[in-house]
């Protein structure tokens, strides 16, 4: 009898395991099991027309040669310029937005709307279009102009303007949705506070930076981490606007990892790169959640 | 209530399970293209699939055949010719389309590597060849050619050795490639200028300036390199024909980046771009996206590279033009450097190892490459087999377009074969020295670097990557 006791505790255990097992397969199949590959061949050569087993161990190779690699080095410092630039403009444009359209807007939904549109969107049609507005005959190169400027940047066709145009493309597309999260942390801020506050006789400019911003901190923090590590995961819009050009000027590490990989055919040196982009997204992430006990209140 | 809720979850778990089902039933069909041209085949491909298993019983084989070319600009007629000559043989073919770029080819071999989904394919360029042969995705054919006594040079000529990989036939070449100058040949009438047989680089460039006028948006121009698609052209087109098939090597060890040709032939695109303005810069052809339909074709520029825009030239419903093209050897640096003609075979047939039809598959490769191929013609693809009479296929060539081609100078440039063509022999990690390659010219044709640093620097990058073990 004592036997029936037991599995009816496991008999719950085993709905909840049939309930997810769906998704936990998908899980192994897709992610976990193609995972544990990849660091497998990162200490192997393998080019992958050779079939699979067809490898010799290299040992840490791989690792060391990436750094010596200057396509992998100028790649990172991409990157991290890139991450750098995108995700506090993001954050920190969301947070304004939401705050100024939460007090001061007529017709708050349209514009909330029209913000989230582009994150919706598909990422080729926007890039597409956006080759067209950095074109010669767009509007930046037409306002600049108008500005003045003898000979306006040509943008993609510049290696010191392209990434920076690439930055403000994915600013604009991120935006909507931070100012999301952001709009519906502002919901649950507590009235009364702002209330003492108005009492003392506080502004709003020091009502935004004394209570909005540490109260929505939790909030921001969230973003901080998601933003950054999506902004390391940037390719599509490199894939399709510029393809690491000109020169080696928009050449992401995804975008080198995948170009390894797929045009040089070195599957074991990308799958060493895409580890130490793991290492590095997870250090980062660490890093964070570490220091927002020095500003996160929640 | 109850009854309500058991009947709810009943209901999510019938949606859950209908989703996983569909997940299944996605999956095959990726592999399958599913571009516009190659849509309407996949049906008719899927059901054939079971019957191509079983060899017997009076059912015929059936072969998928995978190619770059849209099906209905020539490879879905020779499929049919095909099927209608042999449907008492017991085969028959599906063409298959897969776009020929990085993807396309990806999706091709993982086809390749993972089964017997593809029967026979078309492989395009050397390098590719050279890799599928190596990683078994290609069949040897030695054996198949000594059955049947199908000595390739006897169609081919001896060029047909040199797309053998480590000695061995690993493909039937059917195509012949000669490239050379897509000129508009009104605009050259115009101008009083005679369409070139022979010509140097300075001579090339003196003409282009003559075709150049106007300004802004209704400015002509002389030439359009085409620059965003591909800079490497520089290489494959120019200086193959004075240095040979390895325009980007000295040895195994020595990329050519020093070499005095290469650096005329760079200067060259580079005084047009940057300092007569004959051809559009690399930036505008970059930011604006250019196209050599959007340019060529709509009497923006005088000349582009070619030929393979023929198959757009006589397309005029989707690009209406009135103008009458000709054809014009690639300039060389100075007279008598011609060493080479700049060309070669293309569309290299390939037969998958892991196919269960090889025999079916050989009959269909053999047939095509001899017989099969005037639809293809049409197309712009010049079969490389001596079976077919030079004056037949000019003819399959210009069909339709007699308005728009130049008979004489399409013949001379585009079809009759010569003897002396630049055959490439080295592919040493050829994807990372055309990345160093494009990166430095790209950066000497935006103006941010002058050609002898740029190259300079691709030069010593390059064989610092050929010298890695």
């Amino acid at each position: 009898m004592k036997k029936f006791k037991l599995s009816k505790q496991a008999k719950i255990d085993l709905t909840g395991y049939a309930f997810i097992l769906p998704n936990i397969i998908g899980v192994c199949l897709f992610t976990l099991i193609p995972m544990i590959f990849s660091l497998i061949i990162s200490f192997t050569d393998w080019d992958y027309t050779q079939g699979i087993g067809n490898w010799n161990f290299v040992g840490i190779k791989n690792f060391i040669e990436m750094w010596q690699d200057e396509w992998f080095t100028s790649s990172l410092i991409n990157t991290i310029v890139f991450a750098v630039g995108v995700v506090p403009v993001t954050v920190f444009l969301a947070l304004i937005l939401a705050v100024v359209i939460d007090k001061y807007c007529f017709a708050k939904l349209p514009i909330r709307l029209a913000l989230f549109m582009p994150y919706i969107s598909n990422v080729v049609a926007v890039a597409i279009v956006w080759v067209m507005m950095y074109s010669p005959w767009g509007p930046f190169t037409q306002l600049v102009k108008a500005l003045g400027v003898e000979n306006p940047p040509q943008w993609l066709g510049s290696t010191t303007w392209a990434l920076p145009a690439l930055m403000l493309m994915t600013v604009w597309s991120g935006v909507g949705y931070a100012n999301m999260i952001y709009t519906s942390a502002l919901q649950g801020l507590p009235g009364d506070v702002y209330e003492a506050a108005d009492i003392d006789g506080a502004n709003e400019i020091t009502k935004f930076f004394k209570l909005t911003v540490p109260f929505l901190s939790p909030t921001t923090f969230f973003l901080i981490i998601t933003t950054f590590i999506t902004s390391f995961q940037i390719f599509a819009p490199i894939q399709i606007m510029t393809r690491g050009g000109p020169g080696t000027s928009t050449n992401v590490l995804v975008y080198y990892i995948y170009t390894s990989a797929f045009t040089f055919y070195r599957m074991g040196y990308a799958s060493a790169m895409s580890w130490i982009l793991f290492i590095i997204l997870f250090g980062i992430t660490m890093f964070q959640w570490y220091g927002q006990k020095k500003w996160v209140s929640y | 209530m109850k009854k309500m809720k058991r009947f709810a979850s009943l209901g999510m778990a019938a949606i859950m399970t209908m989703s996983a089902l569909a997940g299944c039933q996605s999956a095959p069909k990726e592999t399958q293209p599913a571009s516009a041209e190659g849509g309407s085949t996949t049906a008719t491909t899927e059901a054939a699939a079971p019957e191509t298993k079983k060899e017997t019983g009076g059912e015929p084989v059936v072969l998928r055949m995978w190619g770059g070319v849209p099906a209905e600009a020539g490879p879905q007629e020779a499929c049919d010719n095909f099927n209608e000559l042999y449907k008492d043989k017991g085969i028959q073919v599906e063409y298959e389309r897969f776009v020929n770029d990085d993807t396309g080819n990806l999706k091709l071999e993982t086809n390749l590597l993972s089964g017997t989904g593809v029967d026979l394919y078309m492989t395009y360029t050397p390098s590719v060849l050279t890799k599928r042969a190596e990683g078994n995705m290609a069949l040897d054919l030695t054996e198949l050619i000594e059955r049947d006594g199908f000595e390739l040079t006897q169609y081919f000529g001896s060029m047909a050795e040199s797309f053998y990989i480590n000695g061995l036939p690993y493909s039937i070449p059917t195509k012949l490639d000669q490239y050379g100058i897509v000129l508009n040949k009104d605009m050259f009438d115009a101008a009083g200028i005679e369409v070139p047989t022979e010509w140097t680089y300075d001579e090339f460039r003196e003409i282009a300036k003559k075709l150049t006028h106007g300004e802004g948006q209704d400015k002509v121009y002389g030439m359009f390199w085409n620059s965003q698609q591909d800079l490497c052209y520089l290489f494959d087109y120019l200086v193959a024909q004075t240095n040979g098939g390895d325009p980007l090597y000295v040895s195994e060890t020595e990329s050519s980046f020093a070499d005095p040709v290469v650096l005329k032939s760079v200067e060259l695109l580079n005084n047009m771009m940057n300092v007569d303005k004959t051809s559009p810069t690399h930036t505008d052809s970059v930011t604006q996206k250019l196209s050599q339909e959007g340019m060529f074709l709509t009497g923006k520029s005088a000349m582009t590279v070619g030929p393979w825009m023929v198959r757009s030239i006589k397309d005029t419903a989707n690009y209406p033009h009135d103008f009458m093209t000709a054809f014009a050897p690639y300039p060389v640096v100075e007279e008598g450097q011609r060493n080479f003609t700049q060309g070669g075979y293309g569309d290299h047939l390939c037969i998958n190892p892991k196919s269960q039809n090889v025999d079916a598959a050989w009959e269909f490769a053999k047939w095509y490459a001899t017989e099969g191929m005037l639809p293809v013609v049409a197309g712009g693809r010049v079969p490389a087999s001596n079976t077919y009479e030079a004056s037949e296929v000019t003819e399959a060539f210009v069909k339709g377009a007699e308005e728009y081609l130049d008979l004489e100078s399409t013949q001379r440039v585009l079809i009759t074969p010569a003897d002396n063509y630049a055959v490439p022999s080295i592919t040493k990690r050829i994807a990372e020295v055309k990345k160093v390659a494009v990166e430095e010219l790209e950066t000497i044709f935006i103006g941010q670097q002058s050609v002898e640093e740029g190259m300079a620097k691709a030069k010593t990058r390059a064989d610092e990557i050929l010298n890695k073990e």
